[in-house]
């Protein structure tokens, strides 16, 4: 019986185009946005070279010190400018086409010119103000002991790196993934309309389909579980290969623990198969309504879970702790972005158990509408 | 008039579907303009770039404070409890550029002349962080200098001393730069924004009105009434129209309402102008994408796929610096590329002369060459289907 009704179904299921493309070719092609979209969000905030002029005055050129402090930090692998020495018209110039972030002036004081503010053109001055500092400290300690210019002279030729990198994850802070996680989140929960599929189809009251079911002499809870196992197969199937997908052609990190991410999106399909039981079971209302509200529920849970907005998901962390738990969505979310971002199993497992939770409340929901329906007419 | 009156019963009956948008649309606008309009954008003057980073000490010492003092300068302090997770989680999100930690004992052996090492926990290769680490290698550094050759110093005449240098610094001029209004900005984004409830709410109304009108045994009942065919496909195209501007219309409506503190100038004016000349380029998408498909749930993946995918790989969503030049090559294809591209112009825009105006006028045009392509396509398709 049970390799029966399930077959049929798995064909009926992989005869469904219309949900094939919604649980597998929407994701599919939404993911490669993303990834399109967002590969170089991060480019804005990362560092590179700056690009800066000195102008070619007498004052530059005999300032010795000046030119030196210079020349250290703009040479090597590590260094903070390209410089480049030109006159001032040349500067001028430069700076409008935006070749350069800023140029220095060496006069009798040392001064910058620049046309916007922001973290390049406050490096630059950081970089003026350290040239200064230090010489302000020198001609202190020149009066307070004028016997000590050799230590002096050595400690600014040795100037010491006082910051240590410590690391306590190996994973990268990279938060375009937390898209990606919620992407599957929303996938996962996609198996809703599965959930519906199966309700509908063994309520006598909502389709022809189920009216016939119900005459044949097959235990009702048995039929509906049997084709719940073969729409849960199926969307886990579609899930997978989603992951796939997202792993190895659009190279998203998921961390090291790819068994759990696999048993996460099994939770992740279970749990949105019986939210979509439950809401079919409890809402009396035509498909496209119930469909409207599964699809509204899962893009107001997305959106808190940082879907669209991602500091949204901080935000409600940090404020109301408890809606990020009863967001299924963010659970979802959270798991993968645990398993990839932790060392520790502690906020996974927790997800995972409230996740389960959920589960069982909506499956518990569904039983209790749908068992023992009697008709007296169709 | 009745085949136009029909079009326009179609589109209000379904309506509830195009108004999701919409809605989505108004959210959005009021979060963001809720949000934008806490950050000011000033030119006159400079104000050195600050960060957030995450401060814990583990001692608490003269010199520390002087330090975080002269930290407070270029990072506001978050207030972060000092748990792994909590920190880790604000790196994530961004929340902080880096975590600082300053380990028990720092001070005592930095005043010895030891070597010692702030701990940071950091997103690698941040511009922000280049930054601070700037700022502490220079303030233990200058220090470094006291502490070396001064025997005996004491940490309160330390950072006396630090105080004084430190307060000298380089003068800054701000070259005439681009005046740009505030909330111009904002403006340009929203604008932006414009191509995707335009795009899903059009082609949603139009294809379902296609979808009926393409329907077999409706056709033939419209050819047996005494009404010239011409007569009904004009009438369509105008409810077509119609539907196209009270749309825009709606949208624009909503922008101002959550906007309108930013004002009405002449850019006001060219943007409006060119999300008309876009939302007459979506009419004729849609017209091709109600001639293609089949059935009312296709409707739905493709207004979906064509207004997302258009979006998100033509800078409606991340601004186009954000995204690969291979992506904006391929996005090059598609009219909404056009259009952010005109609005961005615009939102540079410093006079409004035939020159300055000329590639703004080229992207309009290149619109209207592609809403022209999609309706000619779409007719040669219908005219074929017929034959």
């Amino acid at each position: 019986m049970f390799t029966h009704i399930f077959s049929y179904r798995l064909k009926c299921l992989l005869r469904n185009y219309e949900n094939i493309f919604w649980m597998l070719i929407f994701p599919l092609i939404l993911a490669t946005l993303f990834y399109m979209a967002f590969s170089n969000l991060n480019s804005a905030e990362a560092f590179s070279i700056i690009d800066i002029a000195v102008v070619d005055s007498e004052q530059y050129r005999q300032d010795g010190n000046f030119r030196a402090a210079l020349e250290k930090v703009s040479t090597g692998d590590g260094r903070l400018f390209n410089v480049s020495v030109v006159s001032i018209e040349e500067a001028d110039k430069m700076l409008k086409n935006n070749q350069i972030d800023g140029y220095i002036v060496v006069d009798r004081q040392i001064k910058m010119v620049v046309s916007k503010t922001g973290f390049r053109q406050t490096i630059i001055k950081t970089f003026i103000d350290n040239y200064m500092h230090t010489f302000s400290a020198v001609s202190t300690v020149m009066s307070q002991a004028p016997d000590k210019i050799q230590q002096l002279l050595e400690t600014i030729e040795n100037r010491v790196n006082y910051v240590r990198e410590v690391s306590t994850t190996s994973a990268d802070p990279n938060n375009v993934h937390l898209y990606f996680y919620s992407l599957i989140a929303m996938a996962c929960f996609y198996g809703c309309f599965s959930g519906m599929r199966e309700v509908s189809d063994i309520q006598a009251d909502l389709s022809p389909l189920a009216a016939r079911l119900n005459t044949a002499p097959v235990y009702k809870l048995k039929a509906f579980l049997y084709n719940s196992f073969a729409s849960v197969v199926v969307h886990f199937a579609e899930l997978l290969i989603l992951i796939a997908y997202v792993i190895f052609v659009l190279d998203v990190d998921f961390g090291s623990k790819i068994a759990h991410v696999i048993f996460t999106t099994l939770i992740g399909s279970i749990t949105g198969f019986s939210f979509g039981a439950f809401v079919s079971a409890v809402i009396r209302k035509s498909e496209g309504f119930k469909t409207a509200v599964m699809i509204s529920t899962i893009m107001v849970c997305c959106f808190f879970a940082g879907m669209m907005f991602q500091d949204m998901k901080y935000i409600i962390a940090v404020n109301v702790p408890l809606l990020s738990y009863l967001n299924p969505l963010n659970l979802l979310t959270d798991a993968f972005y645990s398993l990839y971002y932790y060392d520790t199993f502690t906020r996974y497992y927790t997800n995972i158990a409230v996740l389960l939770a959920f589960t069982a409340v909506f499956f518990t929901g569904t039983y209790l509408v749908i068992r023992r329906k009697k008709y007296a007419s169709l | 008039m009745q085949a136009f009156k029909l079009a326009m019963r179609i589109i209000n009956k379904n309506k509830a579907q195009m108004l999701i948008y919409v809605v989505i649309f108004f959210a959005i606008s009021a979060i963001m303009s809720s949000y934008s309009s806490r950050e000011s954008k000033s030119y006159t003057s400079f104000t050195p770039a600050k960060t957030t980073i995450a401060f814990i000490s583990e001692e608490d010492t003269p010199l520390i404070d002087g330090f975080k003092k002269e930290l407070a300068r270029v990072a506001d302090f978050a207030n972060i409890p000092d748990e792994t997770e909590a920190l880790q989680d604000a790196l994530y999100f961004r929340q902080v550029s880096c975590v600082l930690r300053i380990p028990k004992g720092f001070t005592e052996k930095f005043m010895n002349g030891e070597n010692v090492q702030i701990e940071r926990m950091s997103i690698p290769n941040s511009m922000r962080n280049v930054h601070v680490e700037l700022c502490i290698d220079k303030y233990f550094n200058t220090a470094a200098l006291y502490v070396r050759s001064i025997d005996g110093i004491s940490q309160q005449e330390l950072v006396r001393y630090l105080e004084k240098d430190l307060s000298e610094t380089a003068s800054v001029e701000i070259a005439a730069a681009d005046t740009e209004s505030p909330g111009m900005i904002d403006t340009n984004y929203f604008f932006n924004y414009f191509a995707y409830p335009l795009l899903s709410v059009i082609i949603l109304g139009m294809s379902a009105l296609m979808l009926v009108l393409n329907d077999p045994d409706l056709k033939m009942r419209n050819n047996c009434a005494p009404v010239k065919s011409t007569s009904i496909s004009m009438q369509f195209i105008l409810a077509g129209l119609v539907f196209t501007v009270l749309s825009w219309l709606l949208i624009v409506i909503l922008h101002f309402a959550v906007n309108f503190r930013d004002g009405f100038g002449p850019k006001t004016l060219l943007l409006l102008s060119s999300s008309f000349i876009f939302a007459i380029c979506c009419l004729s998408i849609s017209f091709l994408a109600g001639t293609l498909v089949k059935s009312r749930d296709a409707i739905h993946a493709a207004a979906n796929v064509l207004s997302l995918g258009m979006s998100f790989i033509s800078g409606v969503f991340v601004p186009q610096e954000l995204l690969g030049s291979h992506v904006l090559k391929i996005a090059s294809f598609t009219p909404v590329y056009w259009y952010v591209r005109a609005n961005n112009t615009i939102a540079g825009l410093n006079a409004f002369t035939p020159d300055t105006l000329k590639p703004v006028i080229n992207d309009f045009l290149i619109i209207i060459g592609f809403g022209t392509a999609f309706f000619s396509v779409s007719l040669a398709l219908r005219k074929q289907k017929t034959s």
